[in-house]
């Protein structure tokens, strides 16, 4: 499945398979496959070894320091039957799903807006909206702390300001997720825009020109010329914040600690590998859990790659008709 | 309406929505120049203090009397530079090859490297420790740079970019000129590419500069560390004093901005420039 | 080393085709200090610099000291996972009978003569340091005595004794102390009596039994009343709603005690320190004195010999060097504020200070006896596992309002799922 939908990606370069059908050389395989070489080399050295580790591991018991037990498919068992197994998979899902999204919006609209021709002092706003990735995140765990603290928090202040009743944020199952969100939005959306600028700086100007010729509208410009060339890169920014919201752990951990907090209802699933590891001993669940972990990233990049290609796709068509 | 009025409103709306992104964006930033300005009492202080105190300079200074911040900072740049250069050349020239070529196996690979992405690296520190301890490479920055001199994720980013930005026409005249795939890729491909490597660039000197958990645990003299895990050795099992603390990340922070302000003005120089190249 | 795991490491690297994987073994001649020296790992403020500068040369050993910060375990773990670049001394945490089914990567410290002064020590501290089959492998670092911190000014208010001993007296049990926190909160609404309920309730309280979660054997004794007592004041102490809610060392913990809104907590020894970082504006406000229900204790760390040692004597010298009472009191009290397990340096009037935190109070004096008090207790390998199902389902109780039966039974149940899943029971 994914090797169809990646072709039909790839194959889509008209020029490529012309290329590829003059070009059918020894000599040229030889120098693509030299070119995507390291990748592989490297990965058999550093990264198959680990993977090869944490599989085996995923059928002992080891407390990480003493002799392994062999116990079958008993940590996957155990993990099937884990309530917070589970817990985890559905606060990540939903933690996903409030930071992401309104994150590569605000990015969009952010590069868009510093994507403009007559925009005065855009490399001062380059410098502030790059800032949030570089703070520490203890400064950032504190100030966090300090805005969605339960009794004394900044948003506490306001509502009570306004007459509104003040919400425990960090003790209610909802709370503790928006806080976290909050705090994946602001640490990766001046990233996610920086992406989106890099991408939109090599969208040819004539385009634009020819649409204003044209008299296109604003929003049509933005929906039948912008996003469609942008698309391959939306689907990177897609894809990497899928896998980076799945794979989510420093945010929770400094804000909630590692057990997720109140009801664990912040506990990611790499919070809940990690604590299982390195917390409480039991690396061979730890190593479970990776693997359980690994499936749903798969599945879920999947079906948003297919979901992007799809409405990408659809999109160009609509902008070529335009 | 006048067009000019117009464009006046829109011009000032822009900025209007934007600075309100800044604020929000260098708040914690700014805070964290206030807490290395203060002492560690008036970090939990309620109310909070807003403003700076005047604290900066001899919180630099127990900074720099409790770890090596000049070497710490050394090894890190070293690191960093190399793993940059590294990853932009191995990246580049595999993204090249998957995003414009068709070759027997692409497509299983690509999916391949892709998975790989997907592993938690929470998982594989006991493992990569085992694997450094068997090359002898524990305590040598080898063992920081090697592991991540090529990746994934600059590979399939730089893949996603040079889809949109090398046009085919201009790589099948490069052909029909004779230029083999390594000129292609010097000749066509990296002028273009040059915004993303600049981005990828960026990213991947920070994501080193940054780096903790695995230095910690691969590198051993306490004097031969990194910028981070040098910081970290100031974390008290009950109470840390954060103004210290904060005082070195926030000069840990400064190489990062000069190295974003270069690297942006790459991808981020006048569109009139982008249009010429066009 | 675990045959299995030579074998996957042997299989692993004919699959990897590379011959550098395996042919060296784990962990030969992987040291992290030059031959002759030793390595010791500790953590910031564990041990103070300045003795740990002097130390080479008054006991004649040069080892070099290591200081490793966040993630200390981890790194730890990592490298006897990976055999090697193990360090010879290592500091250990309060989790250190997590290292008890695996006693062997230590050696024991009382082939090395630690009998000789184990008199001069707290005996419960240093039994924490032994296994259940009497192999020593932690020699006591500090300790974590607890006391009652209040406030005499929100005391007086509501009516209640002031003096240290009049508190102690009147607050001696957790019954007194609920029924005094009830009497606050009723005259003082903006004030609680006390931060959280499963930290400075439930911990608290079972910090003073005499047992825990499982006995000497491993077996689970945690459905017994010392554990059922604590949980049902935790419970008790919700119900009167006098818990403040705020997680401790959180945002909202230092908050709420620099504005005075929360009138005591039991806590360790060291929790004066933060304290005194977070609101260092009520300094001369609080008092401590005798817990209700009597001497427990929380935290403290300990300093281990690894098997990989290669001078064991010596780096037992260097152990027994630094954790002695003269310098556990000078450097371990008196410099880093660490609070001693040698019963001299406990009782030394050099230790004992004014403390302008506490309004001129010998606060030292009532640690002292707190822990001289404290009993003996088996802490085990899989407390790290069993606590967080106790403390999560309290949370439950606190947080969402579920019915305390209902939160027991179901702590029992995933304890229980816990302890077949660890092949326990």
């Amino acid at each position: 499945m994914a090797t169809t939908s990646i072709a039909a990606n790839a194959g889509k370069d008209p020029g490529a398979a012309a290329r590829a059908a003059t070009g059918r050389k020894r000599s040229e395989y030889f120098s693509l496959y030299l070119a995507i070489s390291p990748f592989y080399i490297l990965f058999a050295v550093f990264g198959l070894f680990p993977i090869l580790f944490s599989a085996y591991l995923s059928f002992q018991s080891w407390n990480g320091i003493g002799d392994m037990k062999f116990v079958g498919f008993a940590q996957y068992q155990f993990m099937l039957s884990d309530q917070f197994f589970w817990k985890s998979i559905v606060n990540t899902f939903q933690i996903w799903f409030i930071s992401t999204i309104p994150m590569l919006f605000f990015a969009l609209v952010i590069a868009f807006m510093l994507n403009q021709q007559m925009l005065r002092g855009r490399s001062a706003y380059r410098i502030a909206y790059f800032i949030p990735n570089v703070t520490s995140i203890v400064a950032i765990a504190i100030i966090f702390g300090s805005i969605f603290s339960n009794q004394f928090g900044l948003i506490n202040a306001g509502l009570q300001a306004i007459g509104a009743d003040s919400i425990e944020w960090l003790n209610t199952p909802w709370g503790i997720k928006i806080a976290i969100a909050a705090m994946v939005i602001w640490r990766w959306t001046g990233y996610n825009a920086i992406i989106y600028l890099a991408g939109l700086q090599a969208i040819p100007t004539e385009l634009y020109e020819a649409a204003r010729v044209d008299g296109a509208s604003w929003v049509q410009v933005f929906f039948r010329i912008t996003i469609p060339m942008l698309r391959p890169i939306i689907l990177f920014t897609v894809i990497t914040s899928t896998i980076g919201g799945m794979q989510l752990f420093a945010e929770p951990q400094v804000l909630v600690g590692n057990s997720g907090g109140p009801g664990n209802e912040g506990q990611t699933m790499v919070l809940y590998l990690y604590e299982q590891a390195f917390i409480k001993n039991q690396f061979g669940y730890g190593a479970a859990i990776g693997w359980g972990l690994f499936v749903i990233m798969i599945l879920f990049s999947l079906i948003n790659w297919r979901l992007v290609q799809g409405a990408g796709t659809r999109g160009l068509r609509r902008g070529a008709r335009a | 309406m006048n067009p000019v009025t117009a464009q006046r409103i829109r011009s000032t709306i822009t900025h209007l929505l934007l600075l309100a992104g800044v604020a929000i964006s260098i708040f914690p930033f700014y805070w964290m120049f206030v807490m290395a300005s203060r002492t560690t009492t008036d970090v939990f202080k309620y109310p909070p203090e807003l403003l700076p105190g005047t604290h900066l300079l001899e919180n630099i200074r127990k900074i720099f009397d409790n770890i090596d911040m000049v070497g710490s900072t050394f090894n890190t740049l070293v690191v960093a530079l190399a793993t940059t250069v590294l990853v932009l050349f191995f990246d580049s020239i595999a993204a090249f090859a998957f995003a414009k070529y068709e070759f027997p196996g692409k497509n299983i690979l690509f999916v391949v490297l892709l998975a790989t992405f997907m592993i938690p690296s929470q998982l594989s520190t006991v493992p990569s420790f085992i694997v450094m301890a068997n090359l002898g490479w524990v305590g040598s920055l080898w063992a920081l740079i090697i592991p991540g001199a090529v990746n994934a994720f600059g590979i399939f980013l730089l893949r996603q970019y040079a889809q949109g930005a090398i046009p085919s026409d201009l790589l099948d005249a490069a052909r029909i000129d004779g230029c083999n795939f390594w000129q292609q890729y010097r000749n066509v491909a990296l002028p273009l590419l040059r915004p993303a490597l600049a981005f990828l660039g960026i990213f991947t000197f920070i994501g080193t500069w940054n780096d903790y958990l695995w230095p910690l645990v691969v590198l051993i003299d306490p004097e031969k560390v990194t910028l981070q895990v040098a910081l970290s050795q100031m974390k008290g099992l009950f109470t840390t004093d954060y103004s210290m603390v904060m005082a070195g990340t926030l000069l840990a922070v400064i190489p990062l901005i000069i190295v974003f302000f270069i690297g942006a003005r790459q991808f981020l120089s006048d569109l009139a420039a982008g249009a010429l190249k066009q | 080393m675990a045959p299995t795991r030579r074998a996957f490491l042997a299989a692993a690297s004919g699959l990897l085709g590379t011959a550098l994987l395996g042919t060296s073994g784990c962990g030969r001649g992987s040291y992290l200090t030059p031959e002759g020296t030793l390595s010791l790992w500790y953590w910031n403020r564990s041990i103070s610099d300045t003795l740990l500068g002097k130390a080479p040369k008054a006991v004649g050993v040069p080892f070099v000291p290591q200081k490793i910060g966040s993630d200390y375990k981890s790194k730890f773990l990592t490298s006897l996972a990976g055999r090697a670049y193990v360090p010879d001394i290592v500091g250990l945490n309060d989790d250190v009978a997590t290292y008890f089914p695996n006693s062997d990567e230590f050696i024991d410290l009382y082939e090395l003569g630690a009998k000789d002064v184990e008199s001069e020590y707290l005996q419960w501290k240093w039994a924490r340091g032994v296994t259940p089959e009497g192999r020593m492998i932690g020699f006591p670092m500090d300790t974590g005595p607890t006391a009652l911190f209040y406030r005499p000014d929100l005391f007086e208010q509501a009516g209640l004794p002031t003096e240290p001993d009049e508190v102690a007296a009147k607050l001696d049990t957790w019954e007194a102390y609920l029924e005094a926190g009830s009497q606050l909160v009723e005259a003082l609404p903006k004030t609680k009596m006390l931060p959280n309920i499963p930290s400075t309730v439930y911990t608290q309280a079972l910090a003073q039994q005499a047992t825990r979660y499982l006995d000497e054997k491993n077996k689970f004794i945690g459905d017994g009343p010392q554990v059922k007592q604590a949980w049902d004041l935790a419970v008790e102490a919700n119900r009167r709603k006098l818990s403040a809610n705020a997680d401790d060392w959180s945002t909202d913990w230092n908050a709420a005690m620099s504005t005075g809104r929360i009138a005591t907590f039991v806590g360790a020894v060291w929790a004066g320190q933060i304290l005194s970082d977070g609101a260092n504006d009520t300094k001369g406000k609080w008092r401590v004195c005798r817990a209700p229900g009597g001497a427990g204790n929380a935290g403290g760390s300990f300093l281990g010999i690894t098997k990989y040692c290669r001078d064991p004597e010596a780096a037992f010298k260097v152990i027994s060097w630094l954790q002695s009472p003269e310098n556990q009191l000078v450097y371990g009290l008196n410099e880093m504020k660490l609070y001693p397990a040698a019963i001299s340096s406990i009782e030394d009037p050099r230790g004992q200070h004014k403390d302008p935190f506490f309004g001129g109070q010998v606060s030292n004096d009532v640690f002292a006896t707190s822990a001289k008090e404290v009993k003996p207790v088996y802490l085990s390998p899989y407390d790290n596992v069993i606590n967080p199902a106790f403390i999560s389902e309290l949370t439950n109780v606190w947080s969402a309002g579920k019915n305390p039966d209902a939160a027991w039974n179901d702590a029992l149940t995933e304890v229980n799922r816990q302890l077949s899943h660890l092949g326990l029971i």
